[in-house]
């Protein structure tokens, strides 16, 4: 008897052990993934006042905001040659006084109802956000009215745009991802109108109020903007607010605004921007090119997203995680109007500038010359796809991505046929993206201190240096033997 | 399976419209979403709130854990735990969390406070399963190497330096800290200190783990786009054989102090401008002070129309060239703090003149209606606004459920913020913002 309760006791030790690593199996390996859930976005319908202003809404329940934006089509692009900046100048005037009220008012408006107002431009166009319960939606669009119909441009609130833009500016101007960006962004667009949204606060104090006024005149028209509403509402309730407030903003013949297309940079450059003192460098490596067709747009997205979309892409595996060269490393890709850029970029220390933007060079160039792998075609266009809802999910940045596909003249490939868009990009799409786009010349700006950095850089080609402001100051080449020599 | 399982009485979307409660044009809102909340049987509380706008999921694990739970000689044990949380576990390769979310398009972070520890991830939803594994397995098995710890504690050294080259007033901080908190748990900083943090052992941070790191100790919320049968048989799954840790009792000791004024000043060898800290004592976060506080907050500093930034940032009259603050709390307390640079010692004086003068003018003479009601419209905006994501929300229920005395009472929330009156904010500032119960710091520079 005994010995079979032995027995017993021996197998059920046995046999819980066997239940136990059998129940914790589960652990050993992560979970298979599910089918992926479809992105049902709502639409965006549109509907035109009679002035011309463009309405789009789009709805979105079960959120206590509304949101509103409205596009103006007078980015930098715009400004006059002589004044760069004033586009930018216009837009940051836009909430410092109306005719019945001053810019304190405006503030205290906008916070008793509980809400946010920003305004940012870029090269194409100036976004006006505003973000608020749904119960105000009229005083939001009262004062939207008053802010484009009865402006009221004061030589104190301009001194104090000014003033704000400039002390904005050179608090910037100590990062040096900014400053190389800049950089790179001005050389890419040498004598292209998108030159001037790189402009300095050097040029802040041409700003002047004649500007100012014959600009907006001249752009922030109803027939030059789109309007959008996000929220929880419908389209004919939107339309008949919206013009109950913005009727009378009358419409003006446009001057022709022609884009000029963006071209690639005609050769290989190597610049030094030096910022004395810092104790990291950073490289920015771009490129630009005319805008591309939907096709290569999505390949080119893809193709960012192996190189240096996230950091279990080529760049950040390779610069920091293998060569621990780099704090970071990563790449972008950008569309505007006229053309896009591409620039991968690294925070590197500056013992390993030189090897650093070896690798980078190397990196870019297999893309060129191998196809990539299908499954890292296919990891890169899973990210696309499962990362595009987490972009949007909050209102501010789902109405702000509406915003710009009417303002890029997005379409639905960029909305509901997204996922359909990406799906279709294969191997052969991104290699022949890479060769069509990526075989062109680069420019490297590396930001830093140039007496770490010059004989470092000197390992690869010569380079020009610039000052932090993007003055150029002198050529540094070797001569046969070896030896530095400054060209001034 | 769940020991108990009860639905939470759903945050009903309650729209009253203009109200004739005190305020002219405040709409009482309350967040609309659906809760349910659980225990496991080894005490892990579990929060899942369902909302299927996008095909996103979001999961937060907070561990009831933070610096305050240190002891002398160990400061900065609470921040690098959570870094090493990163450091694999028994099934997952160091890192390979942030692969894994990163492989799957969605976006994480951690974040340790004085009294909390959070991890936080969104994922497409199909891969719940995904995210559930790698909490579950971290919170069960983390494997902490020596050359883990090694990593983790340099990066956290490197870590103090930075911030103490880019922040001139670190220093003075800290030492307001010890002025307003009077013990070592609250007055001690979050990451710590360099000679304590270079010697935390291996075994330290073992020990901090196994204590801490428990479910019974944690708060598990999924919130967005899931089938919550599956969900919750997914948490028993991968959370339920976790053991629990010991049952951990905060051994904090009860806040008691007397309202006393002290004015100190401290001399600042790497800051290039003059500046004040001001602080006073004020209710604990779980008493019903507590609402009125926040709404002071918003009076006081937030946004530009409030009393002080409007006061001391007048543009054609400014006394102080950076102005910051808010209530800071910790545990059962909390304490009103206020920083300023200035340009002059004199100027520092200025301002804290100015700040009494207004706080007697709030002691002194109601707001009108519409400028409580302006207030607390910011104050409902920044609450709603936690509910911009499925992370923010999935964060803030795990707030919410460590902090709040009765969680059922979430609902209601909103409504006692929302709910005071100008004789409570008279009655507020009486009791806490006095001169009797103010700390002063003032920074002179060399």
């Amino acid at each position: 008897m005994k010995k079979i309760w032995v027995s017993l006791g021996i197998w059920a030790v046995f046999s819980g052990t066997a239940l136990f690593s059998q129940q914790e199996k589960f652990r050993k390996s992560a979970p298979p993934s599910e089918p992926l859930q479809e992105l049902k976005l709502p639409p965006i319908e549109s509907a035109p006042l009679s002035n011309k202003l463009n309405i789009s809404f789009v709805l979105r329940d079960n959120v206590p905001f509304m949101s509103l934006e409205i596009v103006i089509f007078a980015g930098e692009a715009l400004s006059p040659d002589k004044i760069p900046g004033t586009a930018t100048f216009v837009a940051g005037m836009l909430g410092r006084g109306t005719q019945s009220r001053t810019a304190a008012d405006i503030e205290g408006i906008v916070e008793s109802i509980g809400g946010t107002f920003s305004v940012s431009t870029n090269q194409d166009y100036v976004l006006v956000s505003f973000h608020f319960f749904p119960e105000y939606l009229d005083q939001v669009l009262d004062l939207i009215s008053q802010m484009l119909l009865q402006p009221n441009f004061t030589k104190s609130e301009i001194d104090y745009v000014k003033f704000a833009t400039t002390y904005d500016l050179l608090g910037r101007e100590r990062n040096l991802e900014f400053v190389a960006n800049r950089h790179l962004f001005r050389l890419l667009f040498k004598n292209h109108p998108y030159e001037k949204f790189a402009f300095s606060s050097d040029v802040i104090k041409n700003w002047n109020l004649n500007a100012l006024l014959d600009f907006f005149d001249r752009y922030y028209r109803p027939n030059n903007a789109h309007l959008i509403i996000t929220g929880n509402l419908n389209l004919n309730t939107v339309t008949r607010k919206v013009s109950h407030y913005l009727n009378t903003w009358q419409p003006r013949e446009l001057p022709p605004m022609p884009l000029q297309t963006v071209k690639p940079p005609d050769k290989d450059r190597l610049c030094l921007i030096d910022v004395p003192q810092a104790k990291d460098c950073v490289i920015y490596f771009g490129t630009a090119f005319p805008s591309p067709g939907t096709q290569d747009r999505f390949a080119l997205m893809v193709l960012n997203q192996v190189l240096g979309g996230t950091p279990t892409s080529r760049l950040f595996m390779n610069l920091r995680e293998s060569k621990a060269f780099a704090y970071n490393a990563l790449s972008e890709i950008d569309f505007f109007n006229a053309g896009g850029v591409f620039c991968a970029q690294a925070r590197v220390t500056p013992e390993f500038i030189a090897p650093s933007i070896r690798e980078i060079q190397k990196e870019i160039k297999a893309l060129t010359t191998s196809p990539i792998s299908s499954q890292e075609i296919e990891q890169a266009k899973s990210y696309l796809i499962y990362h595009f809802p987490v972009k949007i999910e909050r209102l501010d940045a789902f109405s702000e991505k509406v915003a710009d596909i009417k303002a890029r003249s997005g379409g639905d490939e960029c909305w509901n046929k997204y996922y359909e868009q990406v799906m279709l990009v294969n191997g052969e799409r991104v290699f022949g993206a890479a060769q069509k786009y990526l075989l062109q010349p680069f420019i490297v700006v590396v930001a830093g201190d140039k007496s770490v950095l010059s004989e470092r850089l000197l390992e690869l080609d010569s380079f020009d240096v610039f000052d932090s402001k993007g003055q150029f100051q002198y050529l540094v080449n070797k001569d046969k033997k070896g030896a530095a020599h400054e060209a001034r | 399976m769940p020991k108990e399982g009860r639905p939470l009485s759903g945050f009903g979307l309650f729209l009253l419209g203009s109200l004739a409660l005190g305020c002219s044009v405040l709409a009482q809102q309350r967040p609309s979403f659906p809760l349910t909340h659980f225990k496991l049987r080894n005490g892990l509380q579990v929060i899942l709130s369902e909302d299927f706008s996008l095909p996103l999921v979001s999961v937060a694990v907070a561990y009831d854990v933070g610096s305050v739970y240190e002891v002398s000689g160990k400061t900065g044990l609470a921040y690098l735990m959570e870094n090493l949380m990163f450091s694999g576990s028994a099934n997952v390769s160091p890192r390979a969390h942030i692969n894994y979310i990163n492989r799957a398009g969605g976006q994480f972070n951690a974040a340790a406070s004085e009294d909390m520890t959070l991890f936080y991830q969104t994922v497409p939803s199909n891969q719940l399963a995904l995210v559930l594994w790698l909490e579950s397995d971290r919170m069960k098995s983390l494997e902490l190497s020596e050359a883990e710890f090694e990593k983790a504690r340099n990066d956290h050294l490197d870590d103090l330096r930075q911030r103490k080259m880019a922040d001139p007033y670190l220093e003075s901080s800290l030492s307001f800290d010890q002025l307003l908190y009077s013990d070592f748990a609250y007055s001690h900083p979050l990451l710590g200190t360099e000679d304590d943090v270079r010697n935390l052992t291996l075994d330290d941070v073992k020990s901090f783990y196994s204590t801490y790191y428990v479910p019974n100790n944690a708060v598990l919320c999924i919130t967005g786009n899931f089938n919550k049968l599956k969900a919750t048989e997914l948490v028993a799954r991968y959370f339920e054989t976790i053991p629990a840790g010991k049952t951990v009792s905060p051994s904090l000791e009860p806040w008691i102090y007397t309202k006393k004024q002290v004015l100190k000043s401290f001399e600042n060898v790497l800051a290039s401008a003059p500046a004040f800290h001001l602080g006073f004592r004020i209710g604990s976060p779980s008493s019903n002070d507590f609402y009125v506080l926040s709404i002071i907050d918003y009076i006081l500093l937030r946004g530009q129309s409030s009393r002080l930034t409007r006061r001391l940032m007048n543009r054609n009259n400014k006394i102080a060239y950076q102005l910051s603050g808010g209530i800071e709390k910790k545990k059962d307390r909390a304490v009103y703090k206020i920083f300023g640079v200035v340009n002059t010692p004199m100027m520092a004086d200025q301002c804290l003149e100015a700040i009494f003068s207004e706080l007697d003018r709030l002691k002194t003479a109601f707001l009108s209606e519409d400028e409580l009601a302006r207030y607390k419209n910011m104050f409902k905006q920044d609450y709603l606004g936690r509910f911009s994501s499925s992370m923010e929300k999935a964060i803030f229920l795990c707030e919410s459920y460590l902090t709040i005395r009765n969680f059922d009472d979430l609902p209601l929330e909103l409504d006692r913020y929302l709910n005071v009156t100008k004789n409570d904010i008279v009655g507020i500032i009486n009791r806490y913002f006095t001169a009797d119960n103010s700390i002063v710091l003032n920074i002179k520079t060399k």
